[in-house]
């Protein structure tokens, strides 16, 4: 912990004899030097502790996913779609379901939260703004199953069937509040004087936002969307109720489509191996999708933004 | 001027300190003039002595008000009525130490004088080294308490210091002319006078500095020779 | 004090403030501004002759940079603020509501205190401007690229990286780039906002011996701190005390003589 320079009595010249009497002003006086180093201690051990415990649990989860996963993981895992059990399957259709509905509803969320941030950071003023933002950080908290029983009422409900649009919908709508809190925060940070300059240059508002503010804040924006991609690829229970999942192909978003979070939700309860088997792959898949994209944001957008 | 000081208590203790060595060099030089004064009107021969011995502490005094001066100027970036103060500061210092040299000649020069029986009259002399003397003196007091009307007062009073030259020419001349014999004791009373003229002429100097510097204007080139009302600086100051 | 032939020729020239040879480019006459309730500018008269470098100083607070932001119409980007009186700028009053903003920011530039090059290319940073106002071909904006770097003494410097990011510049560099954008929409008068307090001050004396050429070119309104910078550079000098122009003046005359105590008090220092 101290290094030799600042331990007590450290870089003593040998040659120098302090006099009789004289303090030496490099120690600490009474107890207080020990209760300091104790207090010290203590401290730093229980952070140890606590991040050795987080990590191991961390560790676990993903040796578990490796272990159980990876045995399933073969190329009929991409090739073939889910069957029936005993049959030789895949998750084919669960990963291009999956892929679509993330797709669609980051397409659909990310520029509407887009225009919101840009609201309530360079328009939104007073009550309205305040209200925006007090629900977008609502939406933000709400327990997902709640969106997938709000879209259920609202479109399969009516519609009468369930479908890979309304799976997207409600993936699109847990995605909003991500993008608008992100992109309002990276854009609040532009500095003013920023804003100031394009205006001083004769630039209209809209200019200056779209070209230098959002490019200013490129990586911060892009950035929560990843990490929007990030948090709805993994969601498992608004598409319950508005997906519902399939287990053949289905091109059309208006029929119920499968996804790797649903598929994994079916089989892994299930008491045929070999599905348990496909549950712990499928698992291992978003797994490593997730992390991927996770290292996506710290890697390839963190170092070369300013 | 103003009366508040200096946010930067050491910036107003350094200008204090160019003050007080002003007023130490003037106290010297006026004290140098009257004992100059004193050897060739009294004959005084101690006076005589001690005018050139104060010259190194007047000299000493000026360099030290340089030093302090370019060190205010570089450290401070002086404006306005400082920046005024410290250069008229830089000029004042050297006219006082001019008019220390010239007493110490007038001193010097005493000795060498000797009129005892020669019939030549000191009287103009006498009445020249007072008003140099109460010109001086007067221009000292205006320097400590910057006071630009008494500087005024001085320089205007100067036109007679330079009559008084005139007429002890042309006194001297009369003296020469009349006796050969006189004519070593007048050329060193002759320049007896001119250095007393000198020393006016300095203290008029100063009288325009301390006036720049409490004003910012610059008093005219050409002295008026008549009242002063005619020329005196249209801008009132402040 | 007037100034002496033999100093009216020194480069840089001592001209004195407010008289015939420079004709006024902006004329304030009694401007008041608000921030709501706050009277932040006072009454204000103020001529800012053609091509001469007007500085303005005085303690923080006491409405230079206001003042400055009123020229081009800064104020407006914040509810609550708002000015009365008369800005005078081509025949226009500059703070009628029938101006055309963007036209009169093209023609009334400003440089802030921080550098802010925008998060693009070198050469898009002076683009930027140069397209919100004119069309250009391509070998007519390389031009005008080119010549307001040459003029502001960065071509040499950036010429072999104009599409690198103008971010990657030294914080001078990036003042200087900030300067050549705002000539490049060729405007007639710059402001100025302490252009120079991020600056070292090798980067100082650069911007400072821009101004000197620029201003055969520009009318130039400068806000600084630094009053040496405001003795360097400007012609004359305006003092701003508690939202009210106290004195204004040749340069030479406001640092050698002021004529208001205030003034004197403000720059040699005696502010408590």
């Amino acid at each position: 912990m101290s290094g030799a320079g600042s331990s007590p009595g450290g870089g003593v010249r040998p040659d120098v004899a302090r006099p009789e009497g004289v303090r030496d002003r490099w120690k600490t006086p009474g107890g207080l030097a020990f209760r300091r180093q104790f207090t010290d201690r203590l401290a730093s051990g229980f952070s140890y502790a606590a991040t050795t415990v987080s990590v191991l649990a961390l560790a676990s989860i993903v040796w578990t996913l490796l272990s159980r996963g990876l045995p399933g993981l073969t190329l009929l895992t991409f090739t073939h779609m889910t069957a029936s059990p005993g049959q030789e399957g895949g998750l084919a259709n669960a990963i291009a379901g999956s892929l679509f509905q993330t797709a669609a509803a980051i397409a659909l969320g990310a520029p509407l939260g887009l225009m919101c941030g840009i609201y309530l950071a360079d328009y939104g003023q007073g009550k309205l703004a305040s209200t925006v933002r007090f629900v977008s950080d609502m939406l933000l908290s709400a327990p997902s199953i709640l969106i997938g029983l709000f879209v259920y009422q609202t479109i399969v409900a009516p519609i009468g069937h369930f479908s890979g649009f309304a799976g997207a919908i409600a993936l699109a709508i847990l995605a909003l509040p991500i993008v608008v809190r992100t992109t309002e925060d990276m854009l609040r940070l532009v500095p003013v004087s920023m804003r100031e300059a394009g205006i001083a240059l004769g630039a209209s508002k809209w200019r200056v936002i779209l070209f230098i503010c959002l490019r200013a804040a490129k990586t911060g924006v892009m950035t929560g969307i990843l990490l929007a991609v990030a948090r709805v690829a993994g969601e498992t229970a608004p598409l319950l109720f508005t997906s519902l999942g399939n287990s053949g192909w289905s091109f059309s978003p208006a029929e119920p489509m499968a996804s790797l979070p649903v598929t994994i939700y079916q089989y892994a309860g299930s008491a045929f191996t070999d599905w348990a088997q496909m549950a712990w792959t499928g698992a291992l898949l978003i797994t490593l999708g997730v992390l991927a994209i996770n290292i996506l944001v710290r890697t390839g957008f963190g170092r070369n933004g300013t | 001027m103003t009366e508040t000081s200096h946010t930067v208590k050491s910036y107003e203790q350094e200008l204090e300190l160019l003050r007080n060595i002003m007023a130490r060099m003037g106290g010297l030089v006026e004290r140098q003039t009257s004992l100059a004064v004193a050897a060739v009107i009294d004959r005084n021969e101690e006076a005589a002595i001690e005018a050139p011995d104060l010259d190194p502490q007047v000299d000493e005094l000026e360099r030290e008000a340089e030093t302090l001066a370019i060190r205010i100027l570089a450290l401070r970036s002086p404006m306005a009525v400082d920046l005024r103060e410290i250069v008229s500061a830089l000029k004042i210092t050297g006219d006082l130490e001019r008019i220390g040299d010239y007493a110490s000649s007038i001193a010097r020069r005493s000795m060498k004088l000797d009129i005892a029986d020669s019939g030549i009259s000191l009287t103009g002399l006498r009445s020249m080294g007072r008003l140099v003397q109460d010109n001086l003196r007067r221009v000292i007091d205006a320097l400590s308490q910057r006071d630009r009307d008494r500087a005024i007062e001085v320089w205007q009073a100067d036109t007679a210091v330079d009559e008084f030259y005139t007429s002890m020419f042309r006194e001297l001349m009369t003296y020469m002319m009349e006796d050969p014999r006189s004519i070593t004791s007048c050329i060193h009373l002759l320049f007896v006078a001119k250095n007393l003229e000198r020393i006016g002429d300095h203290a008029t100097n100063i009288a325009e500095r301390i006036y720049y510097a409490a004003t910012g204007q610059m008093l005219p080139a050409v002295r008026p020779r008549g009242g002063l009302a005619a020329s005196a600086p249209s801008r009132p100051a402040e | 004090m007037t100034a002496s032939p033999a100093l009216s020729g020194l480069p840089g020239g001592l001209s004195l403030p407010q008289n015939e040879t420079h004709r006024p480019m902006i004329s304030v006459r009694n401007l008041d501004f608000y921030y709501g309730e706050h009277k932040a500018l006072r009454n204000i008269s103020l001529n800012f002759p053609e091509r001469c470098v007007t500085g303005m100083i005085g303690p923080s607070g006491c409405g230079k940079s206001t003042l400055l932001r009123v020229l081009n119409r800064m104020y407006d980007l914040y509810p609550g603020q708002r000015a009365t009186g008369e800005v005078l700028f081509d025949d226009r009053n500059v703070i009628s509501p029938d101006i055309d903003l963007n036209r009169l920011r093209a023609r009334i530039g400003m440089v802030f205190q921080k550098p802010t090059p925008f998060p693009m290319s070198i050469y898009d940073n002076i683009a930027f401007g140069v397209k919100l106002h004119e069309t250009l071909s391509r070998s007519e904006m390389n031009d005008r690229v080119e010549d307001v770097l040459r003029r502001v003494a960065l071509w040499n410097e950036v010429k072999d990286r104009l599409h690198a990011s103008a971010t990657a510049m030294s914080g001078g560099q990036q003042q200087r780039l900030c300067i050549a954008r705002t000539i490049a929409t060729k405007p007639e008068v710059i402001l100025l906002d302490e252009p120079t307090s991020a600056l070292d001050p090798v980067s100082t004396a650069r911007i400072e011996e821009l101004l000197d050429e620029l201003k055969k070119e520009f009318t130039i309104a400068i806000v600084t701190h630094n009053m040496q910078q405001a003795a360097r550079c400007a012609d004359q000098v305006a003092f701003f005390y508690l939202g009210e122009l106290v004195e204004v003046d040749s340069t030479d005359v406001i640092f050698t003589a002021p004529r208001e105590a205030r003034t004197q008090d403000y720059i040699t220092g005696r502010f408590g």
